[in-house]
């Protein structure tokens, strides 16, 4: 889970493009809309792009996002187990 | 309705940015030359720029940096032109496409891709609600972003404008054109790009932001008194001789003639044709050896016009004869692209 935590945050600095930003400096519980890294409606597409595209995850209901996308550990547990690659 | 140029802003292959006045050239030897950038991180929040493309950043950049050199606070319209707008998401959104079968498509890339985003962008950073319009009309696109500002200050709709010309150069773009023959193949040095006698140009890119005002002050560089834009003229000389005639004035009124040479031989006759039917004796200039060729570099030609009628001076690198101006009362500046849109801008002193 560590990995893919890692690896996740990896990914969202890089899709969004949030430079300066380290893994480190995400906290893990932290919302990510909102408060926290203030991400908008725009970064949830993005999201929904990266989740089809990197574990082949349909989002059939784009309005999960919002559960989904609570902080990195709910999306990272989210991932793991409807991964399918 | 008089329009004065109030405030100036300008990212270009030379050292542009938040100079006063021209500023000493760089020289280039090869034809594809990417803008001489600010650091960015100075003057946009991170968080706000990482959803912007490089060009978007350089409009918003010198948009502001125009704002606050006019001394004017928001204004009532942005209207911009780009030949190409970001063509660099363009180019990342059409590969993605490619590379993942139409699948996965970025929204942000989508976004920028879409040309009018230039004006909207840069209105939503200056929280400005006014007129927002951008022109993507090839090579004559600032000119048509200035022609619509013009018309809506004769309309005394606006009181003030951001105008701006922006365009980008991409690898891909610049081999694309490259092929066409666009640029140069043989070696050549920028500082002699005029005197050049092959075909091909040196190929360019810049963003340049201009605030307009139908009221000036002591700081005001200089008055936009008449734009015209033609379309593959038949006789481009009878043409700038009516567009003086209406203007009421001769050509030995003229203080200095700029012409958009880009060093390609072709393109490049056509001015030294009107300079000898109509200017022999008068100052002449280009600016397309600092600025490099690109559908808005017009802009970069009225940047360098109006920092010459604010100092009053011509540099020895921008002249062409040996004729020095004895004033610096109206100055007009000749472009045309590929030889199909031209333009004509009279700025005189105010």
């Amino acid at each position: 889970m560590d990995d893919l935590v890692l690896e996740l945050k990896t990914e969202i600095i890089k899709v969004l493009n949030l430079e300066g930003l380290k893994p480190d400096d995400i906290d893990n519980n932290a919302p990510l809309f909102g408060e926290g890294l203030g991400l908008d409606s725009i970064d949830a597409l993005e999201l929904i792009v990266l989740l089809e595209k990197n574990y082949g995850i349909k989002l059939e209901d784009p309005g999960k996002g919002r559960e989904i996308f609570g902080s990195i550990n709910i999306f990272a547990k989210y991932i793991s187990e409807n991964r399918k690659k | 309705m008089a329009v004065y140029i109030r405030g100036i802003g300008n990212i270009s292959i030379q050292n542009t940015f938040l100079s006063t006045g021209i500023p000493q050239p760089v020289w280039y030897n090869e034809p594809y030359v990417r803008c001489i950038d600010p650091d960015f991180k100075f003057f946009l929040n991170p968080l706000d720029a990482r959803r912007m493309s490089k060009l978007i950043k350089r409009a918003i950049i010198t948009a502001k940096a125009s704002i606050s050199d006019s001394g004017i606070e928001m204004p009532d319209a942005i209207i911009s032109g780009t030949g190409l707008g970001s063509i660099d998401d363009t180019e990342k959104f059409l590969t993605s496409m490619i590379e993942n079968d139409e699948k996965f498509l970025q929204p942000t890339f989508f976004i920028q891709s879409t040309h009018n985003t230039i004006s909207s962008q840069i209105a939503i950073n200056l929280k400005c609600y006014g007129h927002n319009n951008t022109f993507v009309q090839g090579g004559i696109s600032f000119e048509c972003a200035l022609s619509e500002t013009m018309m809506l200050f004769a309309d005394n709709k606006i009181k003030s404008a951001l105008v701006g010309g922006y365009d980008e150069m991409t690898p891909a773009y610049f081999k694309l054109l490259d092929r066409i023959g666009f640029w140069k193949k043989e070696p050549f040095a920028s500082q002699e790009l005029s005197k050049s006698n092959t075909n091909g140009a040196m190929a360019g890119e810049g963003s340049v932001s201009v605030v307009l005002s139908d009221s000036k002050d002591q700081k005001t560089y200089a008055e936009i008194k008449a734009l015209d834009l033609l379309y593959m003229p038949e006789n481009i000389t009878n043409s700038i001789f009516d567009f003086l005639q209406r203007n009421n004035l001769k050509s030995s009124d003229i203080d200095i003639v700029v012409a958009g040479m880009n060093g390609d031989n072709k393109g490049d006759s056509i001015y030294w044709k009107i300079f000898s039917e109509l200017f022999s004796e008068t100052s002449q200039a280009a600016f397309k050896h600092l600025s490099g060729e690109y559908f808005t570099s017009a802009g970069f030609g009225v940047w360098m016009t109006a920092n010459i009628i604010r100092s009053k001076f011509l540099p020895s690198f921008v002249s062409l004869n040996n004729i020095i101006p004895g004033k610096y009362n109206n100055i007009l500046l000749i472009n045309h692209y590929r030889n199909k849109n031209y333009s004509l801008i009279l700025l005189s002193a105010c």
